[in-house]
């Protein structure tokens, strides 16, 4: 076998990699454009940035066993045995290449570019970091942080008007959330049983996505109820566990590290029975479900089969 | 004999059965891919008289006749002929065959015919042998033993039809166990094969049915060690690259055949330092060069796909062993570039398979090769190439290798892919299922990122950055690190 060239990258300095063909420098490195891989590290002072990219052009030889020679033998010995025929309508069409959501634990897989950015645009672009929950619009997940893992507005609250309506352009602001549900039937012509209208408490389910943050939201995650439940229930760690490990996870476990840790209040858990769920965007059709009942829906899809 | 046009009418006037037929042809054909994952692909051929019929319907005659039929040629006189006849017709049928091998002395009456004076007997022995040597049981290729050297020694005589039964019949016999294996190559079969070859080179017929013996001869097991380091010894490398002629007269059929066994040569090793001397890579280069314009005209017969395929796993397999710079004193004036990818564009619909393999060849020809990549710009062949990106079954993973192949050698190069779409290609390529192709577009971003700002921005402006932030949460932790990598030290910063 050849020995893999070295790189033949011309950096601005002129001078190549000295690599056996493995890294790039970076455009920024041209005044060091002999530097070897190490040393370019070394002086960046990111040794824990180790360029992962590992592409050299290979050459691929090809044993008569292997398998990208199945088709031709095939091929090959049904003209042995008499078998072959022309007829175009015996051939197999090319077979087209799926597209599949990235999201670790998210499954879904589509035939389509189309379908497949629908899918993610409405399902995972405003996610929220501290529930993972998935949010239609950047303004309603704003909202949805502030009102749901922000102290300072839960202070606030009971002060002031703060729950905004979620009508873009409306402006108004409610000193609860029922208050603002009110007004969203009254005004904007919401249902009243709109699906995804539901307070912290209330849930469709048992199962929860919140995962760290226990204390502030274990009111919303344990008790079912379908008023205001103003009492704060106590955190049952292990029915949390196990929703946690049945739970899809929308993120990875690295994004898990990055969750804000939020300290609770005494004041919270009244607060929290008014918090509302998110709303979905009445543009987008009603069997595309959002918020926390999203996961239900393609879970268990495992897309097209191929 | 090129029975592709028969088969085809064939088919076509059994309107009734044709369903059937499709039907035992996809039986078939689940088969052949059975046993060549359990390394057991054999096929043998069975050499039609020319005013016959193949259909194996109807075979009826049983035990009974072929005894009776030895009797009548053991006792005849003057009615041999017929008897021969009779008896090559009921050997057609696998019980028949089985059942003519135990009856005493049957095998060395069939000899003694074939050695005879009588020239038309000995035509009508080879075919009775010659339907044996249809059967699959071990009980008949042994019972072959004492016909083999006999068999050989007729391939340096002159008749065509004569020899091209021994021929086929040697051919179907060979990979019939180790026992009959030894006992060909002790006897000469290499040399045999490679005079007659000599000889009758201006037969179609004995060519294609000298190619076919022996590539059955290189696909028993351990031909790697025990015949190939023989054949490449001999004069056939050579015999078998000068069949490789883009000359019409003289027929698709023997090409293929010689360009199969040359695959099986170039596949099953490594040193190609004998083929490569005798210009093995230029002259199928060449025809492949011929071929390609053929097909991409439209031109082309019925069946030009089988030697194609063979032609395209030499080049392929070839290239590696030719060191760069030696690359275009081997090609000499061959211009592969635009014709491998006409046979994959031509290819991609009818015959999915192939447009992989010319992909492959692509990859090897552009890996080391400024001058391919330079090619491929300069015949404006890579828009073409990124309408493949969608193709799965290995089409779109071997594309992308060549436009990375491209992206590698030059910063130019990148600028000139950015410039002809690739970017948006490769937004779209980062969300595909297969891990194979998420990776190699996050390689292929990187080196055209890298080599310019002007690529980075473009990207972005195409949307690229959320793609590659919905790639940070990929299950694969090589995919993230890399898209988190170029975001963080490329893009971002």
């Amino acid at each position: 076998m050849l020995q893999p060239d070295l790189l033949q990258f011309t950096a601005a300095g002129g001078g190549g990699g000295g690599g056996g063909g493995r890294a790039h420098h970076s455009s920024e490195e041209d005044g060091f454009s002999e530097a070897t891989e190490e040393q370019q590290e070394e002086r960046s002072g990111q040794a824990e940035q180790r360029n992962p990219f590992t592409f050299c052009p290979q050459l691929l030889r090809l044993h008569r066993d292997h398998e990208l020679f199945e088709d031709g033998d095939v091929l090959r010995h049904m003209y042995l045995q008499d078998l072959l025929i022309s007829e175009a309508e015996e051939r197999p069409a090319p077979r087209v290449s799926e597209f599949a959501c990235h999201i670790s634990g998210c499954r879904a897989v589509f035939s389509t570019l189309d379908e497949y950015e629908h899918h993610y645009n409405s399902l995972h672009r405003h996610v929220c970091c501290s529930c993972r929950r998935s949010l239609p619009s950047a303004r309603l997940l704003d909202i949805h942080i502030q009102e749901w893992h922000d102290s300072l507005f839960t202070i606030l609250a009971q002060k002031q008007d703060m729950y905004l309506c979620l009508v873009e352009g409306c402006g108004q602001k409610f000193r609860t959330s029922q208050q603002r549900k009110d007004h969203l039937i009254r005004v904007h012509k919401y249902p009243p049983d709109f699906r995804f209208d539901k307070s912290r408490k209330e849930k469709g389910d048992a199962r929860s996505e919140q995962k760290a943050d226990a204390t502030m939201e274990a009111a919303g995650d344990v008790c079912r109820s379908e008023g205001a439940c103003r009492v704060m229930c106590s955190v049952e760690p292990e029915q949390l566990e196990e929703e946690e490990e049945s739970m899809e996870t929308h993120v990875s476990s690295e994004e898990a590290a990055r969750i804000e840790d939020v300290s609770a209040s005494p004041q919270t858990s009244e607060t929290n029975s008014g918090a509302l769920k998110p709303k979905y965007s009445y543009r987008v059709p009603k069997t595309v479900c959002f918020g926390h009942g999203s996961v239900r829906g393609f879970r268990g899809h495992r897309g097209k089969r191929k | 004999m090129w029975r592709l046009k028969k088969v085809c009418h064939k088919a076509g006037r059994h309107a009734g059965s044709q369903e059937e037929l499709r039907l035992r042809r996809r039986e078939k054909e689940r088969a052949l891919r059975q046993a060549r994952r359990d390394s057991q692909l054999v096929s043998k051929r069975l050499l039609l008289n020319e005013d016959e019929e193949q259909d194996s319907m109807e075979i009826t005659p049983g035990e009974q006749d072929v005894v009776r039929l030895l009797q009548q040629l053991q006792h005849s006189g003057t009615e041999k002929e017929a008897h021969l006849g009779a008896l090559s017709k009921a050997l057609r049928s696998p019980s028949a065959q089985l059942a003519f091998i135990k009856l005493e002395n049957s095998m060395h009456l069939l000899v003694s015919l074939l050695t005879g004076s009588d020239a038309r007997r000995r035509l009508l022995a080879v075919r009775c042998l010659h339907e044996l040597s249809h059967s699959r049981h071990a009980s008949v290729a042994s019972a072959f033993l004492p016909a083999t050297p006999y068999l050989l020694t007729y391939l340096s005589g002159q008749s065509t039809k004569f020899t091209e039964l021994c021929l086929y019949t040697l051919g179907n016999v060979c990979p019939d166990g180790e026992a009959v294996k030894e006992r060909l190559l002790a006897q000469g079969i290499i040399p045999a094969l490679a005079s007659c070859m000599q000889n009758q080179r201006h037969s179609l017929a004995v060519v294609e049915a000298a190619g076919f013996a022996l590539f059955q001869l290189l696909q028993t097991k351990d031909a790697a060690q025990k015949v190939i380091p023989m054949v490449l010894a001999s004069d056939l490398p050579s015999l078998l690259l000068s069949v490789l002629t883009p000359d019409p007269e003289f027929g698709l059929a023997p090409a293929a055949e010689c360009a199969w066994c040359l695959h099986s040569l170039t596949s099953s090793t490594e040193d190609h330092r004998v083929l490569l001397a005798q210009g093995a890579l230029r002259k199928c280069s060449s025809l492949l060069v011929s071929l390609g314009g053929a097909v991409g005209d439209g031109n082309t017969e019925q069946g030009v796909e089988l030697l194609v395929c063979p032609l395209l796993r030499c080049v392929g397999n070839l290239l590696p062993s030719c060191p760069v710079e030696a690359l275009s004193a081997q090609l000499g004036d061959v211009h592969l570039v635009a014709p491998l990818c006409q046979l994959v564009f031509a290819f991609l619909q009818p015959l999915p398979a192939l447009a992989r393999e010319a992909a492959w060849v692509l990859n090897n020809l552009t890996a080391h090769c400024t001058e391919s990549c330079a090619a491929l710009l300069t015949f404006n062949l890579v828009p073409r190439l990124v309408e493949l990106l969608p193709f799965s079954q290995g089409i779109n993973t071997m594309v992308l290798r060549v436009l990375a192949n491209v992206a590698h050698k030059k910063k130019e190069f990148c600028t000139r892919l950015a410039e002809l779409g690739l970017l948006s290609a490769i937004t779209a390529t980062l969300k595909m299922a297969n891990q194979d192709m998420v990776t190699l577009s996050l390689e292929l971003l990187f080196m055209m990122i890298v080599s310019s700002p002007q690529i980075a921005e473009q990207f972005v402006r195409q949307g690229g950055l959320s793609v590659l932030e919905a790639i940070q949460y990929n299950s694969e932790g090589e995919v993230r690190r890399r898209a988190a990598y170029l975001l963080e030290q490329h893009i971002l910063s």
